[in-house]
């Protein structure tokens, strides 16, 4: 049985990796359920909202409410 | 990072590069980044393109010349602002670094970056280490045929007529880069968090316990490896 890991949304700049393994069942291959939840877009808020000093920032976010067990930083 | 509300810490280092790249508009005066004292540089304030744009801008100036203004988090809308003459400059990744080129504006500067995972205490070494299996074997994968994976870039932007209008031969290769994933070297996490405490970024001293699960790390970590050489 598949272990199950859910992971925050990741893009090629940052997590080309992670895609690639995804696409080509390398996750799979190794017995994981990779699952990459995105949050939703009402959620999402702009660095331009923010200062250097207080940012406003979208990572983290699902795994703050238990919606996800990993992010990129 | 800040302190996580569920106790989530750093756990390694993931295993793409990324890369920031400090640029002008095509009729912008500025050629280095010492012309952008004291001009505004607009920033995703939060993430590593910022801090890396203000790694760039202070290895150039005084720190006090450094002027930077709040930007979007999407990099279509600071090129879109640069486009505009909103700012001087800004920071950019792949695939907006090589749509600005395409565009004819200019980079003043270049740099990379390593980011890093962060996993609740909930993550398993056994699941995290396939984790770094299946990465480490993508990473072998990109590293033979990069051409093969810059689709990639393009996908993240579909329906953005100016990264739609992106080739392959575009791209400059060199700017994407993958390493295996691997532990946080102590040293480097404390010199970034000393560094941005002294931009004021962040408050307190390192303390390596509160920022990086060790155990998970290197369980994990030695995991993969006796699987990978088995």
């Amino acid at each position: 049985m598949a272990t199950t890991l859910t992971i925050e949304r990741v893009m090629a700049f940052m997590g080309l990796d992670v895609l690639v393994a995804r696409d080509e069942g390398l996750f799979a291959a190794e017995g994981l359920d990779l699952r990459i939840a995105a949050l939703p877009s009402d959620e999402i808020r702009s660095a331009a909202e923010g200062s250097a000093a207080k940012p406003t920032t979208n990572q983290g976010k699902l795994q703050a409410r238990g919606e996800s067990q990993m992010f990129q930083a | 990072m800040a302190e996580s509300p569920v106790g989530a810490r750093q756990v390694g280092r993931r295993a793409t590069i990324v890369c920031g790249a400090l640029v002008v508009s095509p009729t912008s005066t500025v050629f280095t980044p010492q012309e952008l004292a004291h001009k505004p540089v607009a920033l995703d304030y939060g993430n590593g393109t910022a801090y890396a744009g203000l790694q760039m801008l202070e290895g150039a100036m005084p720190r006090q010349a450094v002027t930077t203004c709040a930007a979007a988090t999407s990099p279509a809308e600071r090129f879109a602002g640069l486009m505009r003459g909103d700012f001087a400059a800004t920071v950019l990744q792949e695939p907006w670094i090589t749509v600005a080129e395409k565009a004819g504006c200019r980079l003043v500067s270049t740099t990379f970056f390593h980011g890093t995972w962060v996993a609740t205490r909930d993550v398993s070494p056994d699941a995290y280490a396939a984790l770094l299996r299946a990465i480490t074997r993508a990473v072998h994968r990109i590293n033979a045929d990069k051409r093969r994976y810059v689709s990639y870039f393009k996908r993240d932007w579909a329906g953005h007529p100016e990264v739609d209008a992106l080739s392959v031969d575009d791209f400059n290769l060199g700017r994407i880069q993958v390493k295996e994933p691997g532990p946080i070297p102590e040293s480097e996490a404390r010199w970034a968090w000393e560094w941005m405490a002294s931009w004021g970024l962040i408050d307190g001293a390192f303390a390596v316990t509160a920022q990086i699960d060790r155990s998970l790390e290197r369980d994990a970590h030695e995991l993969a490896a006796a699987v990978r050489a088995g």
